[in-house]
C-alpha cells in the first residue's frame, strides 16, 4: 500500500528505494517546502501532484538519523490511512543504520530486511485494529457533525472531507493512539489528540497545526484553492467561535453614507498657501536603505552567562561521566538532553516577542534536527543547541526570493507597465507614513512615482496622502471618499500608464482580519488589479497576535480569490521599530515564519528618511543574546 | 633628524660587525620563508566548487566525477557534498595522481550563505546551468551569477568560472552559445539596474564590465568560460579538462 520508501542522504543522493514511480515531485517539494522551512517536527505532508487528469494526493512522513545525515521518507495516497508507517520507519531506521557504510552507494540486500520489517509492521498494525475493535465503545454519531470535520469515523476507512488536511488530522491521533496501545474508549475525538501522552509521534501535534500557527500545506493549498469556498472555521476553533459572532455584528455603512462633502475639509485657498513648505520638505538626504548598517559585534561572553543556568539542568547521568563523556565527544544527543536546552532557548525566545506557537514549533524542529546526533569533543549540549537553533533563524530570516525591487521596477518598465505595491495592513500600523517613505526612496533612485488613494474610509487619508505627494512633488490619483477602492486602484493604473509612471503606490483602509466584508472588499481589490507586490504592513510591537492576523489575511486572500493561482501576501514591512526596545525584535520572526514573506523594508521613525532593510545577522544575534 | 640619523650611525659603528651581518640574515631568511610559504599556500588550494540553482544537476555531477554514474538519483541537496578524490576516468591511469576537492553547494536559495564560507579556499567555480529548463529560470540564474561574479574574493584573486550547460543530452536542450548570450543580456540589464543602488547594495562590492557598452564575459578580470556536459549520461570531459587545468596533476 505504500507508494515508495525512500532512503537519501542529506547531501541529496539516493541510497536506496523501493516502490513505482510517483507523480510529480513530491520529495523535493517536502524538501523545499517543509524540511528547508524549520517545520521538520510537523507529523505529516501532504502533496498534490499538479496534473491534468489523475493527479494523485500523497501523505509524506519521514524520519531523520541525525548521526549518520540520512533521511527515510514514506509516501503513500492520502486516501489510505495507514497505521504502521511511523512504526515501520523507526525500524527500518534501525536497521539501516546498522548496514549503512559512508563508502557504499548501493543496498540491495535491504529488500528483503525491508520487506521482513514491511510484513511484521502491518501484522502489528492489524492487532492493534483488532483489540481495538473489540473493546471500543461503538463510536457517538455527534463526532461527524462537527462544523471543522476533523473527526474520523474508527470503524470505517474514513472521511474523504473536501479538504485533505482533515485526513492528517484524524492518521496521526489513530498512530498515537496505537502506540500507546490502551484503549481510552472514547474514540479518536480531536480534543483527544492534545489529552494523549504523545510518547510516540515525532514532536508534539497537539492539535497545534490547526490551532492558529502557520501550517506550510495550507499555504500550498491556499493557493490551489481558488475560488472553493471551503469551510473557514476549518482554520482553528477560534474561527468557529467567531463564525456565530460575524453573522449577528452589523455590517459597516458604506453606501448610505453622508455626503462627501461633510468629509472633505479641505479648504482649496489653502493649497496654494502650502506651496512654500513643499520645497523645504522633499529633501531630506540619503534615506537609510541605502545607508550601510554598522553591526557592533558582541562578546560572547553573555551568552556564557546564560548557558551556564542551562548546565545545572543536565547532570542528571552523574556529574563525572557525563563530564567525561563530553570530553571525550561520545555522547548521543538523547531527547532528554536536548529538552531543558530547548526549553532555555524557547523562553529566550519569548522574552524576546517571539509568539509562543513559533517559538514551540521551532524548537521541536530544532530538536528533530539534532536528535540522536554525537556530540563533538569539547562541546556541550547547549553549545550544540544553540548553534543549530542561529542556523535555523539564519535559514528562516534569508529571504528565498530577491527583495530587489528596483530590478523589479526595471522589468515592469521594459514591459510598458507600472510596477503596482498594494499596501495592507490592520488598522493604525502606519501605512499611509511607511508609503510615503517608499516612495521617497524609490524618487532618491530616479523612479517615477505615483500615489493611489485608495483609502475611501478613513476621515484624513486623502488628504495625508494629499500632503505626502505635495511635498514629494509626485503626482496623485484620488477620487475622493466613499467609492470603491477596486475601481479607483484600477483607474489610477490606468492613469499611470498615460502619464508614464513607473511605479504606483496604492494605499488601503485599515481593517482587522476577522471582518469579513472588508476583507471581501481588499480580496476584490487584489484580484482586479493584480498588483505585482502586496506589502503586509506589520508593527513590530505586536505579538502573538501577528501569527493570527498573518494567517487571517493570507487565507482570506486566498478563500476569495477568483483565480486558481491565488495571491498571496508577498513581502512585511516591518514598522515602528524604533519603538521597541532592541531586545524585542521576535515580531519579525514570528511574521517570517508564519507567512514565509520576506521582510523587505523596516520602518523606524516618522521621517522620510526612516526606512531601512532588515539585517538578519544582527536580529539572530539580538534573539539569541 | 639629522641629529638622529647621525646617532643611529655611530650606535651602528660601534657594535661588532658579525653580530650585524647575523641579524640582517635572519630577518633576510625570515621573510623569505615566509613569503615562500605565502606563495605557495596560495598555488596549493585544490578545490573546485559546484555552484549553481536548486534542481541543476550538481549532485548529480559530482557522485559521476568521483564514482562514475549516479547511482540511484537524487534529490534537492539540504547539505553540501564534500570529497577529496582522484577522477573516476582517470583512476586507470597510471602514475601519482593529485586529487581533487570537489565541493558541491546546494542551489536552494535559502542555503545560499554556505557558499561564502567555501569561496576562500577554492581554486575554481562551475557554475551549473539547467539547459533543459532554462528560460523560466534565466533570471534567477543571471542573478545567481551576477552575485558571484562580483563578489570580492572572485574578483581579487581571479578566480575561473566554467559556465557549465547541463543536461545536454536532451532534444530540447539549448545550446550553449544560446545560453551564453542570454546570461549576457541578463548581466547587462542587473548591471544597470544594480548600480543605480551601489551606495546601498552592500553584497555587491565591484561594478562589472564595461560602462557604456554591453556586457560580456570576456570583459571580466577572471575567466570565464561555457562548456556542456551531460550528467546522466557521463559526458563530462569538458569539466574534467577544467578540474585538470586548475589543479595540475
Amino acid at each position: 500500500m505504500l507508494d515508495q520508501l525512500l532512503i537519501f542522504t542529506r547531501g541529496g543522493l539516493i541510497l536506496w528505494e523501493l516502490g513505482s514511480a510517483l507523480k510529480g515531485s513530491p520529495i523535493d517539494a517536502l524538501i523545499r517546502s517543509c524540511l528547508l522551512e524549520e517545520r521538520s517536527a510537523d507529523a505529516a505532508f501532504h502533496y498534490d501532484a499538479p496534473g491534468a487528469a489523475g493527479g494523485a494526493a500523497y501523505t509524506l512522513k519521514w524520519a531523520f538519523d541525525n548521526d549518520l545525515g540520512l533521511v527515510f521518507v514514506a509516501v503513500y495516497q492520502r486516501i489510505f490511512h495507514l497505521l504502521y508507517v511511523d512504526d515501520l520507519l523507526a525500524a527500518v531506521r534501525r536497521e539501516f543504520s546498522r548496514i549503512h557504510d559512508p563508502s557504499r552507494t548501493s543496498y540491495d540486500d535491504f529488500n528483503e530486511t525491508f520487506r521482513q520489517l514491511q510484513k511484521e509492521a502491518e501484522a502489528r498494525a492489524e492487532e492493534m485494529r483488532k483489540s481495538k475493535q473489540a473493546a471500543r465503545v461503538p463510536t457517538v454519531p455527534k463526532k461527524q457533525t462537527n462544523g471543522s470535520g476533523k473527526q474520523r469515523n474508527s470503524g470505517s476507512g474514513g472521511n474523504t472531507s473536501g479538504s485533505g488536511k482533515d485526513e492528517s488530522d484524524g492518521d496521526p491521533g489513530k498512530g498515537r493512539w496505537l502506540a500507546n496501545g490502551s484503549s481510552n474508549g472514547q474514540g479518536d475525538d480531536s480534543k483527544d489528540n492534545s489529552r494523549a501522552p504523545s510518547g510516540f509521534l515525532k514532536g508534539k501535534e497537539n492539535g497545534a497545526p490547526e490551532v492558529g500557527a502557520f501550517d506550510v500545506n495550507k499555504l500550498q493549498k491556499l493557493r490551489s484553492k481558488g475560488g472553493k469556498k471551503t469551510d473557514t472555521g476549518g482554520v482553528g476553533s477560534k474561527a468557529t467561535k467567531a463564525e456565530p459572532k460575524k453573522n449577528v455584528k452589523k455590517n459597516r455603512v458604506w453606501d448610505d453614507s453622508p455626503s462627501e462633502s461633510r468629509l472633505d475639509f479641505t479648504n482649496p485657498v489653502d493649497e496654494r498657501g502650502e506651496e512654500p513648505l513643499k520645497v523645504v520638505e522633499a529633501d531630506r538626504g540619503e534615506s537609510m536603505m541605502d545607508k550601510e548598517e554598522i553591526v557592533s559585534s558582541e562578546s560572547e561572553s553573555e551568552e556564557d552567562v546564560d548557558v551556564e543556568n542551562g548546565k545545572p539542568c543536565t547532570k542528571k547521568k552523574g556529574w563525572f561521566s557525563s563530564m567525561f563523556q563530553s570530553i571525550a565527544g561520545n555522547a548521543v544527543l538523547e531527547k532528554s538532553d536536548l529538552k531543558p536546552a530547548l526549553k532555555a532557548l524557547k523562553d529566550r525566545l519569548m522574552t524576546k516577542n517571539v509568539a509562543e506557537e513559533i517559538a514551540e514549533k521551532l524548537c521541536e524542529s530544532v530538536a528533530a534536527s539534532l536528535e540522536g546526533k554525537k556530540l563533538g569533543s569539547f562541546t556541550r549540549v547547549s553549545s550544540t543547541v544553540q548553534t543549530a537553533m542561529e542556523e535555523a533563524l539564519l535559514r528562516i530570516l534569508t529571504p528565498k526570493r530577491s527583495i530587489d525591487i528596483l530590478r523589479d521596477v526595471h522589468v515592469a518598465k521594459e514591459q510598458g507597465r507600472p510596477y503596482v505595491v498594494v499596501f495592507v495592513g490592520v488598522n493604525g500600523v502606519g501605512k499611509s507614513t511607511n508609503l510615503a517613505k517608499v516612495a521617497y526612496w524609490l524618487l532618491q533612485h530616479e523612479v517615477n512615482v505615483m500615489l493611489a488613494a485608495c483609502d475611501t474610509f478613513r476621515s484624513g487619508a486623502v488628504e495625508q496622502l494629499r500632503t505626502h505627494a505635495r511635498r514629494l512633488q509626485i503626482p496623485i490619483f484620488e477620487k475622493g471618499y466613499e467609492k470603491d477602492p477596486a475601481i479607483v486602484a484600477k483607474e489610477a493604473i490606468q492613469e499611470a500608464k498615460s502619464n508614464n509612471s513607473d511605479v504606483v503606490l496604492v494605499d488601503t483602509a485599515g481593517r482587522m482580519q476577522d471582518n469579513e466584508p472588508l476583507m471581501r472588499a481588499l480580496s476584490k481589490l487584489i484580484n482586479l488589479n493584480s498588483p505585482d507586490l502586496v506589502l503586509f504592513v506589520g508593527e513590530a510591537l505586536v505579538g502573538n497576535d501577528a501569527v493570527d492576523q498573518l494567517t487571517k489575511f493570507n487565507q482570506k486572500l486566498a478563500d476569495l480569490s477568483t483565480i486558481s493561482n491565488a495571491r498571496l501576501i508577498d513581502g512585511i514591512l516591518l514598522t515602528k521599530f524604533d519603538t521597541i526596545d532592541d531586545k524585542v525584535v521576535g515580531a519579525a520572526l514570528s511574521m517570517v515564519y508564519v507567512s514565509g514573506a520576506p521582510v523587505m523594508f523596516v520602518g523606524c521613525g516618522q521621517s522620510y528618511t526612516d526606512l531601512k532593510k532588515l539585517n538578519v545577522k544582527s536580529i539572530v544575534k539580538t534573539l539569541l543574546k | 633628524m639629522e641629529q638622529l640619523i647621525h646617532r643611529v650611525e655611530e650606535w651602528v659603528h660601534q657594535q661588532p660587525i658579525e653580530q650585524i651581518y647575523v641579524a640582517f640574515a635572519v630577518l633576510l631568511f625570515t621573510i623569505s620563508f615566509f613569503g615562500l610559504l605565502h606563495v605557495l599556500r596560495r598555488s596549493k588550494s585544490n578545490t573546485i566548487l559546484l555552484a549553481g540553482l536548486s534542481g541543476s544537476g550538481k549532485t548529480v555531477l559530482f557522485y559521476q566525477l568521483r564514482d562514475g554514474s549516479p547511482h540511484l538519483g537524487t534529490v534537492t541537496s539540504m547539505e553540501p557534498n564534500d570529497g577529496t578524490f582522484v577522477l573516476h576516468s582517470e583512476l586507470e591511469k597510471k602514475g601519482k595522481l593529485n586529487p581533487v576537492h570537489l565541493i558541491d553547494v546546494p542551489g536552494h536559495s535559502r542555503l545560499r550563505p554556505k557558499l561564502d564560507e567555501f569561496l576562500p579556499h577554492s581554486a575554481g567555480v562551475i557554475f551549473v546551468v539547467d539547459s533543459l529548463d532554462f528560460l523560466p529560470n534565466c533570471q534567477a540564474a543571471a542573478e545567481y551569477l551576477y552575485d558571484m561574479l562580483t563578489k570580492a574574493i572572485i574578483v581579487k584573486r581571479k578566480i575561473p568560472i566554467l559556465i557549465l550547460c547541463n543536461k545536454a543530452d536532451k532534444v530540447t536542450a539549448h545550446s550553449k552559445e544560446f545560453i551564453r548570450k542570454q546570461l549576457e543580456k541578463e548581466v547587462d540589464k542587473l548591471r544597470t539596474s544594480r548600480s543605480a543602488i551601489s551606495t546601498a547594495d552592500i553584497a555587491n562590492d565591484f561594478t562589472l564590465g564595461i560602462p557604456g557598452e554591453g556586457f560580456a564575459f570576456c570583459q571580466c578580470r577572471n575567466k570565464v568560460t561555457v562548456a556542456e556536459s551531460s550528467g546522466l549520461t557521463g559526458e563530462v570531459s569538458q569539466v574534467e579538462q577544467f578540474i585538470r587545468e586548475l589543479v595540475k596533476p
